[in-house]
């Protein structure tokens, strides 16, 4: 528990593997949520899109160089 | 609260549990996803086997396939990413989740696609090399088991996370059993479709003689595929076992399984 009190098992409830007591959960549930970055969004769909896209050529690439190597 | 010790065993044991509790639906969204994408990787083998040593020649047809392949993955990660969440709820609550499983955090869900697509080039460089390509298969379980963890978009923090939680003994270990898994799961489905065969024939009325050669080992389609269904056979195992791995040495990190074991041991006293 983040308050650190001794609860019973009734008064507690797990979030993500963490055992809160109702005035922390609720604490938790209250705290503003920060949003990424519109930076990092773009940075990380930009870098997916290139790891797929190279992706599949490098799969071509790979399979012709093995296919050259066990024929 | 996890009390079990960080252990192959301990990890496969919760992960079974896990499974069962998310068979129905959830690990059904899972196959689903990932039959387009298992399917296709069988036509692309099945391609290269057949064109041989001109490879280099037919670019275009096996170009065609790993486009495929590629819009296939994902649609395949978001069913994993699906199922891993169920299995982190299923862990949580103790019992079968509901609709919210759907919900997978945005964040969560690009940085999986990030960090999948990175193994994907790093899977294909590595092809080449045996080492290779297990040290990319315990990255990529990595990938799913800390997937939910991603609370923000980042192209760092994805791999940060997946550094955190590697205990790489217990992951080769892990990784092995898999690897056996594979082998049983095939010989299962080869065993299954041999009994089919065998029941229609006695039915009559179909050409069974000619399935008895077309579900031979020495049918090269009918291996591929084959493999491709052990495959999905394993993967909710796979995924489930790696969120069980992650959320115990998370629980590990932060000591709350020592805190309940050590208050356990105080109980008697």
């Amino acid at each position: 528990m983040t308050c650190a009190k001794t609860l019973c098992q009734e008064c507690a409830t797990q979030w993500d593997g963490i055992w809160h007591c109702a005035a922390c959960l609720a604490a938790k549930r209250g705290a503003k949520v920060e949003r990424s970055p519109v930076f990092s969004w773009i940075a990380v769909v930009v870098l997916t899109a290139v790891c797929l896209f190279g992706g599949a050529r490098l799969m071509v690439w790979a399979a012709a160089l093995l296919a050259g190597l066990f024929s | 609260m996890i009390r079990a010790p960080l252990s192959i065993t301990s990890v496969l044991d919760e992960a079974t549990e896990v499974v069962s509790m998310t068979a129905a639906p959830w690990a059904g969204v899972l196959v689903a996803t990932a039959l387009p994408y298992r399917f296709l990787q069988a036509l692309f083998f099945d391609q290269l086997i057949e064109v041989g040593k001109d490879a280099s020649q037919y670019g275009r047809l096996l170009g065609g396939t790993a486009n495929l392949i590629v819009a296939a993955i994902l649609l395949a990660l978001w069913g994993r990413a699906v199922y891993a969440r169920a299995c982190r709820v299923a862990l949580g609550r103790g019992m079968t989740p509901g609709r919210e499983v759907w919900r997978v955090p945005a964040a969560a869900l690009i940085s999986y696609f990030l960090t999948s697509s990175v193994l994907l080039v790093a899977g294909t460089l590595s092809a080449l090399t045996c080492f290779g390509l297990l040290i990319v298969s315990i990255v990529a379980g990595l990938a799913i088991g800390t997937m939910e963890l991603n609370e923000r978009v980042s192209v760092i923090e994805p791999f940060r996370l997946m550094r955190r939680y590697t205990r790489a003994a217990t992951l080769i270990g892990m990784s092995f059993v898999f690897f056996c898994a594979i082998f049983v799961a095939l010989v299962n489905i080869a065993a299954a479709f041999g009994l089919a065969v065998w029941a229609l024939s006695a039915l009559g009325g179909f050409d069974a003689p000619r399935w008895e050669l077309l579900f031979s080992g020495n049918n090269r389609r009918y291996m591929l595929m084959l493999v491709a269904g052990a495959l999905i056979a394993v993967e909710p195992f796979w995924v489930a076992a790696h969120v069980v791995f992650v959320r115990k040495a998370g629980a590990q990190e932060r000591g709350d399984d020592l805190r309940a074991w050590f208050e356990e041991l105080r109980r008697p006293a």
